[in-house]
């Protein structure tokens, strides 16, 4: 092969693909990940296309009985039938067609889904033969030996990947990587990173949960991983409700969106940022604009919102009765309970990721907050030592340029690097080997690396 | 659905971020009735408070700090009625915070006489009927919602006092809210102070 052609990188999140090649700074494709489907008939003639009902479990998970378990073997035309990411989501709103999520808490939970998804991905889309590129996969943690609670992903499924990869795809060859340690590389282009460390704590928000996720030298520590029931989603809720209180015009969901996206921020303190807004409401409260499609138009106010909705992220409860820790406590809490000789490096180097990271101050706060809780341990502990003084801890919260999509971002680092190809499974060796060689993969990025 | 995978933590562990505590909670030599703390105002209603010297020359209701010899407790009502009003949890760290919480739920009250079309002589009237009401719940009487973290006063001598105080409180707070919600000058309530009417502190009203 001579002149190489470059990978493939895939990141599929529960919301989002983002879909590229290594080497761009950013996506070439970002849509949902979502497929929608001929409904298989209501009611009672539903199987009448004669085909057996489709089996979602891998075929070793069926102990190989069940019907050939991908989809080659059963291919009718209505299997051809179908729309991924915004189509699906148009196709979806008309008749005939169901909308289904193949990725639930990111792991792959429908693999026939899955498979047709990924196929659109690289033939409509990418338009790539696989045959000839290099495919750079992204997955929640993997690492069967720790608890099975948040982003953990069993290897199975990495060996059912493979499977779809290599036999359906004829794919030339393949790296599986953990979105959280791709989501570090990414933050190897802060000025502030001064080393590229794969140490580190990743903060990642996306639409639905948010991940706190320690990794020591590009291995995830899965005993101490955190989830806060606390994202995007529940921020628009929040400006939703905003809105409603004050009666205004228009407080759809679409809008309350796009006033989360446009202009909150993250103030240094509530109350502070209220009286802010009484001195100069000129410059603080803001005006936006609806526009229908029949052409009319209403003003919306924006106010005091802009700095209410992300502070749920650090004062929880004026949003949600039942969940009532602060995210800088959680992150704080996530490190404590890691081993005591990285919990250095993981203070250091905190990491944002995910669209709800992008507030302005966001990461300031962060910092202040982690580090407010940390000095406050260690001045008791002075204390209690009676004399004894401690040489003080670092708490560095790292924003960058590629945190909306860093572990996409860090798969295209990654996989530009000349040594990329030398860390995949190949083709050849996954012929050799079967489906269980891509439960390891050599650390990509990690020491000895350039 | 999101799930929450944090293992139960005691609320002490758990270190949550609290509402906003009064800055008189360290105040010296403070006149107790029951716990409430009967703090100095800056108001010329007439009643048992100590008065505090009026604001001075540059100082406004919107601008003055804690750390002014005028600023009082009712200052801080209003300076946190809008972010305390968002928690339903709160700590009485001692008997100034009780002013606080009193305060605060007050102008929740107040806030709901003003209607969205009322010019500022109507909100006037119907706040300042509400604030100069004598008919209103003390701590110790059956009709006031707090009395698990409020004490009765001692006798009826100490129960007139904290009435007269409370009532003070509540007159200088109305003027204050006023001129707060009809800030802008164009003679229409401020929504966004409106749009508090309901959202209640500590899920208590008055």
């Amino acid at each position: 092969m001579a002149p190489q052609t470059p990978a493939v990188v895939m990141d599929n999140g529960t919301g989002y693909t983002k879909l590229g090649f290594a080497g761009n700074d950013s996506p070439s494709f970002v849509f949902p990940t979502a497929i929608a489907t001929k409904s298989q008939g209501g009611g009672g003639g539903g199987s009448g296309s004669g085909r057996p009902a489709v089996a979602n479990k891998p075929s070793f998970l069926t102990g190989g009985a069940g019907p050939g378990s991908h989809l080659s073997g059963k291919r009718g035309t209505e299997d051809l039938d179908f729309f991924i990411g915004d189509e699906a989501l148009a196709a979806s709103a008309g008749p005939g067609y169901g909308l289904h999520y193949p990725i639930r808490h990111g792991q792959i939970e429908n693999w026939d889904d899955m498979e047709r998804f990924w196929s659109n991905s690289i033939f409509k889309y990418l338009r790539v033969e696989p045959e000839d590129h290099y495919f750079l996969l992204t997955e929640p943690a993997s690492q069967y030996h720790l608890n099975y609670s948040a982003p953990l992903n069993p290897p199975e499924n990495r060996e059912n990947t493979a499977e779809i990869f290599f036999e359906s795809f004829n794919c030339a060859g393949l790296y599986i990587a953990v979105q959280a340690v791709l989501a570090l590389a990414a933050s190897w282009t802060s000025s502030k990173v001064q080393d590229r460390s794969l140490t580190g704590t990743v903060i990642d928000s996306g639409e639905g949960v948010t991940h706190v996720i320690p990794v020591a030298e590009g291995y995830v520590i899965g005993s101490s991983i955190k989830s806060i029931p606390i994202a995007g989603r529940d921020i628009t809720y929040f400006v939703q409700s905003l809105l409603r209180d004050r009666g205004e015009p228009d407080s759809s969901l679409k809008t309350a969106e796009r006033i989360k996206e446009e202009y909150c921020y993250v103030c240094p303190d509530v109350v502070k940022e209220f009286s802010r807004f009484d001195m100069e409401p000129a410059e603080r409260f803001k005006q936006h604009t609806v526009t229908y499609p029949n052409g009319k138009s209403v003003t919306v106010d924006v106010g005091y919102e802009r700095f209410l909705a992300p502070e749920i992220f650090f004062n929880p409860e004026i949003y949600s009765s039942d969940f009532l820790t602060p995210l800088p406590n959680i992150v704080d809490m996530t490190i404590q309970q890691s081993p005591i000789d990285v919990r250095r490096g993981l203070y250091k180097n905190i990491v944002l990721s995910g669209g709800s990271t992008l507030y302005r101050q966001f990461g300031r706060r962060l910092q202040r907050d982690i580090k407010h809780l940390v000095d406050e341990r260690i001045a008791a502990s002075e204390r209690r030592s009676g004399g004894a003084k401690s040489g003080g801890l670092e708490v560095q919260v790292i924003e960058h340029k590629r945190q909306r999509h860093g572990p996409w971002f860090g798969g295209s680092l990654l996989g530009q690097t000349p040594e990329f190809r030398s860390y995949c499974h190949t083709k050849a060796e996954y012929d050799e080997y079967g489906p269980s060689i891509v439960r390891r993969f050599a650390l990509l990025g990690g020491p000895g690396s350039t | 659905m999101p799930v929450c995978h944090l293992e139960p933590l005691n609320p002490s562990e758990a270190n949550c971020r609290q509402a906003y505590h009064s800055v008189f909670l360290d105040e010296p030599n403070q006149h107790l009735i029951g716990n409430f703390a009967l703090l100095p105002l800056r108001t010329r209603t007439r009643g048992p408070a100590l008065q505090l010297p009026p604001l001075p020359a540059g100082v406004t209701e919107l601008t003055i700090d804690a750390s002014s010899e005028s600023y009082d407790p009712l200052d801080e009502v209003l300076q946190l009625f809008r972010a305390n009003t968002f928690f339903r949890n709160f700590e009485i760290k001692g008997p100034a915070d009780r002013v606080l919480i009193y305060g605060i739920l007050y102008v929740s009250e107040l806030i709901t006489k003003i209607k969205p079309n009322m010019g500022r002589r109507d909100a006037e009237k119907a706040v300042m009927n509400s604030a100069l009401d004598t008919n209103f719940a003390i701590p110790g009487d059956a009709g006031f919602p707090l009395n698990q973290a409020f004490e009765p006063p001692k006798d009826r001598n100490e129960a007139e006092v904290l009435r007269q105080y409370v009532g003070q409180m509540r007159q200088e707070l109305a003027q204050r809210l006023l001129n707060r919600v009809y800030a802008d000058g164009s003679n229409a309530p401020s929504k966004w102070w409106l749009s508090f009417t309901k959202r209640k502190f500590m899920g208590k009203a008055l």
